[in-house]
């Protein structure tokens, strides 16, 4: 394991967390090693978040008309439990989780039930992922989103079978036809009732069934544990995890090392999570910087880097969507694919409309944002905020993965000078605030600000 | 299946010794041919428009073959019934959603191909789609897609150098691997024009020197990215400013987009590709409603489909754009024979698509599924592999070479005869060219078709092998554009014949069969 310094503590928050603060930083380097930061502060387990409001437990009634607006309320929520998450992994992980097990709000039309399941995947975000997969079967969001509640013995409906094997656990590959037949089987039976799952014996396929080479009168469990016995759905799993935490394109060894470990650990979340990050191949120099962010790390990193502590979260939600990331609403079952996905000419320059807005106040259609960075205030929390080259090297260091070229941090240093010379910069000139905001825009228009 | 120019030519090199011969003996040089090289200005700017269908659409319930048993035997709750169907033969006909289709069709504007699919059906969304995108055959895991293939031979200097107008446009977010190719994407996304300008004003591109490293590769590609939104901006913005749509689109997502379109092919955004997108054909419950099955989900979204089709088709004839301009539709599969039990249908294999337009023939191509012959997992086996249909697209409308759509689908796959072939020839070398005669070899009547750059003096003559003229098919000004002349050969004895194109800047002359 690679040396616990700045550069090190710095990638893995980078990673773990939707951006960090200096404070994030310094309590990281507060702990001796990586292996401790990481189980006591990143995976520790912490307390269940208060849900948003009631209305969470509330049974579904035809034609609610709240429930747009509550889909906003339970948006604005899990934003801001990512703002607030501090030195904890788990909500980066309950969006791998959203991003994994999908469901989306289009078909899951009550927010009640993607509420349900954004709590189980926190609860399980560190745990067993077998208990999990079983749990996430039944999980009346997911017999919506996948029909697996009109699954029923006369006439299965193969969609949740197909995805639990295909995107949920194995991968494509490693299955036929005929275990989706056989595994749709095993699974008929489930329906909700308000916001709970049913389990109706009349309904259920109450046969013989051969999944995988074994044959048993199974259910949905021992559909599980089925597939689980299979060494590839821990391979499968843990390189999705790389491409999430390390980079887009596995490194396969790595990867088998990593499957090892969620075996060995009885597929326990939390076990390959501590040995991924404190692996060498974690931290080496190689990764730093290639990933892009997501439209939630960006904007969430974005307000960290910039200290906004109370910013607009309905905003924010709106923006997620525009930049492709709508909260609940993944584009399709397989999730975000993530990486180059994100950029395309539509979403790259409405990412640089999103920092500058943060800084202007103002939404790109000229409406004002109830909050904005005070520039002045912003850089004289910097200790270097009057010596403006050394200001610029500690503006990029904190809010960028990789340093830019020189001629880029020149450029930079030039746009905040804007004419003055070194020697006459101060935050008390006139018109500093604008410099500073001219600056902020400019380097969050960087290619590099995508990165992280 | 139709020779082509280019076979043409190799096989008539071959016989003449490595010219063609002109009238009177005298040779005439054959147009250099370079099959690698895309001429960017010819054929004189066809388009495609794909329309994305997401989900897998379900084939049988969109040509519906009302007169089949076993159709109405699997699938008692959803199938629509006889009465329901518009018919467009004794065997088969449209969803009744697709009102609009049906109109297209007996206007001989809507083609449709019958049991597309391939080999080795996978019935994954994902994999299928990619499939589809790449144009890859189903054990071959491809990053780029068949039209970003193209595109690179269409513009060999990207990205080293940007051409003036978008290469393929996307309606939408998030750029489709459609358009991937291996020097990086080749499509400018974006949603609505206006919104695209202004988002991107604020943009700047500075590629400063990157490092060679794994982050300097996604700067790259960010850069990229940047480089055409900053290009592209704000000619998108100028031409959907000059052009027009002179009908009402439907308020839906794909008639908007659709709109937009046709708004940019009228303002003369010569991009060649075009890509929408409409999702939900994923109908595993309440593909259509319970006791009326010509409702629910499926028969929205065909509807929404036709409609906004129609639309479009409507606003490009008024603007005398429809002959340049083809539309396909594609998903990822069709669905089972079998219902499943919730009034919906789980993932299937082949199924029909439709191309529209002016420049196509009309009419069904191939049978109706035979579903007396499913595959083992109980599914439709594919008769077109969906390449046929891009090699047709690719040849007859887009105007690529049979040796470059070769090459840009791995391998060579038979046309199909979807297209009226009177896309614009490319012109290669001074103002004119003279094309294949179609058919050929030929019964009794053929069609020869030549293309002229400029307004000039053509004449158009059908000559035996001695060089004595037997038929003058045409003879006087013409105007810029393309033709299609018939030819009744009845009176020709059955043997080699040559055609050859006088015109002010020059001859050609081609060999034909009659059997």
């Amino acid at each position: 394991m690679q040396v616990w310094n700045a550069d090190s503590a710095r990638h893995l928050l980078a990673r773990c967390l939707f951006g960090y603060t200096r404070a994030d930083l310094a309590k990281a380097l507060s702990y001796p090693s990586a292996a401790d930061f990481v189980s006591q502060e990143l995976l520790a387990d912490r307390p269940q978040p208060a849900p948003p409001a009631s209305w969470v437990t509330e049974r579904p009634v035809a034609n609610d008309t709240m429930r747009s607006v509550r889909y906003t309320e339970l948006t604005s929520w899990w934003l801001n439990r990512m703002l607030t998450e501090g030195t904890s992994l788990r909500e980066k992980m309950v969006l791998f989780w959203h991003n994994h097990f999908v469901s989306d709000r289009a078909k899951v039309d009550y927010p009640q039930y993607m509420y349900q399941q954004n709590a189980l995947f926190r609860q399980h975000v560190f745990g067993d992922f077998r208990q999990f997969t079983k749990e996430v079967s039944i999980n009346p969001a997911m017999l919506i989103y996948l029909d697996g509640r009109q699954n029923n013995k006369n006439a299965p409906n193969e969609n949740y079978a197909r995805e639990l094997m295909e995107l949920f656990t194995m991968g494509i590959g490693n299955y036929t036809e005929t275990d989706v037949r056989q595994a749709a089987l095993a699974l008929t039976g489930w329906r909700v009732d308000g916001l709970t799952a049913v389990f109706s014996k009349a309904n259920f396929a109450d046969v013989s069934k051969t999944l995988l080479g074994r044959t048993g009168n199974f259910t949905y469990a021992d559909v599980v544990d089925i597939i689980l016995s299979k060494d590839v759905v821990a391979e499968f799993i843990c390189r999705k995890l790389y491409r999430e935490f390390v980079y887009y394109k596995p490194n396969e060894l790595f990867v088998g090392q990593m499957a090892d470990v969620f075996r060995k650990a009885s597929y326990s979340i939390r076990a390959v999570l501590q040995f991924l990050f404190t692996a060498d191949e974690f931290y080496r120099p190689e990764y730093r910087g290639a990933k892009i962010k997501s439209p939630t790390e960006l904007m969430i990193g974005a307000l960290k880097g910039l200290g906004v502590a109370a910013p607009d979260l309905v905003y924010l939600g709106d923006m997620g969507r525009v930049l492709q990331q709508y909260l609940f609403y993944p584009p399709d079952v397989a999730g975000w694919p993530g990486q180059r996905d994100w950029i395309s000419s539509n979403t790259y320059p409405a990412r640089g409309g999103y920092s500058d807005s943060l800084i202007n106040g103002r939404k790109s259609n000229g409406q004002t944002l109830p909050f904005r960075v005070n520039p002045l205030d912003f850089a004289r929390s910097f200790s270097s905020s009057e010596n403006a080259p050394l200001f610029v090297k500690d503006v990029l260091r904190a809010l960028l993965a990789v340093d830019p070229p020189a001629s880029r941090e020149k450029l930079l240093l030039d746009t905040l000078l804007d004419g003055t010379v070194v020697t006459n910069w101060s935050t008390n000139t006139p018109n500093a605030d604008a410099r500073i905001q001219k600056f902020l825009k400019a380097l969050m228009r960087l290619p590099e600000f995508q990165l992280t | 299946m139709l020779m082509n120019r280019h076979d043409f030519l190799r096989q008539m090199s071959l016989l003449m010794g490595g010219v063609a011969v002109g009238v009177q003996g005298i040779p005439v040089r054959a147009s250099a041919y370079n099959p690698w090289l895309i001429n960017g200005s010819a054929p004189a700017d066809t388009i495609l428009v794909l329309v994305q269908l997401q989900g897998g659409n379900d084939g049988l319930n969109t040509v519906v073959p009302f007169e089949n048993d076993i159709y109405y035997q699997k699938r008692p709750a959803i199938a629509i019934a006889k009465n329901s169907v518009l018919k467009l033969t004794d065997q088969l006909g449209l969803n009744p959603a697709l009102a609009g289709f049906r109109e297209l069709y007996h206007n001989a504007q809507l083609t449709i191909v019958q049991n597309v699919g391939y080999e080795s059906p996978n019935r994954s969304h994902f994999r299928s789609t990619d499939i589809w995108l790449s144009g890859s055959d189903a054990n071959v895991q491809e990053e780029e897609g068949w039209v970003g293939r193209y595109l690179q031979k269409k513009f060999p200097a990207y990205p080293v150098t940007l051409p003036q107008q978008p290469m393929a446009i996307q309606l939408g977010s998030v750029e489709s691997m459609l358009l991937q190719s291996n020097v990086g994407s080749m499509g400018t996304v974006f949603d609505n024009p206006d919104a695209f300008y202004q988002l991107v004003k604020g943009t700047s591109n500075d590629a400063g020197a990157l490092q060679n490293t794994l982050a300097g590769d996604e700067l790259r590609f960010l850069n990229q990215v940047a480089a055409q939104s900053i290009r592209y901006s704000d000619v998108i913005k100028q031409k959907a400013d000059a052009g027009k749509n002179t009908v009402t689109y439907p308020n839906t997502n794909l008639g908007k987009q659709l709109a937009i379109v046709a708004d940019l092919i009228s303002g003369g955004l010569t991009t060649p590709v075009y890509l929408t997108t409409l999702n939900g054909f994923d109908t595993h419950a309440n593909q259509v409603t319970a006791g009326n099955t010509t409702a629910g989900l499926h028969a929205t979204l065909l509807q929404t489909v036709s409609d906004a089709i129609t639309a479009f088709q409507k606003d490009l004839t008024r603007q005398n754009l429809a002959d340049r301009v083809t539309i396909m539709t594609f998903s990822e599969f069709g669905r089972r024979l079998n219902q499943n039990g919730t009034t919906g249908t789980d993932h299937g294999t082949a199924a029909p698509l439709f191309v529209i337009g002016k420049t196509v023939r009309g009419g069904i191509i191939g049978s109706a599924p035979n579903l007396g012959d499913l595959d083992p997992s109980g599914d439709i086996r594919f008769k077109n592999d969906f390449r046929q249909v891009y090699a047709s697209v690719l040849q007859d409308h887009l105007g690529v070479s049979a040796d470059t759509s070769q090459q840009l689908l791995g391998r060579s796959f038979e046309t199909l005869p979807i297209f009226r072939q009177t896309s614009a020839l490319e012109v290669t070398t001074g103002s004119f060219a003279l094309g294949q005669n179609a058919p050929n070899p030929f019964v009794d009547t053929t069609e020869i078709q030549f293309t002229l750059k400029k307004a000039q003096y053509a004449r158009l003559t059908v000559v035996d092998l001695q060089g004595r003229p037997l038929q003058v098919l045409r003879d006087g000004f013409h105007d810029a554009g393309n033709y299609v002349v018939p030819l009744n050969g009845t009176g020709l004895v059955a043997g080699y014949y040559l055609y050859s194109l006088h015109t002010d800047s020059g001859q050609a002359v081609m060999r034909m069969v009659k059997t």
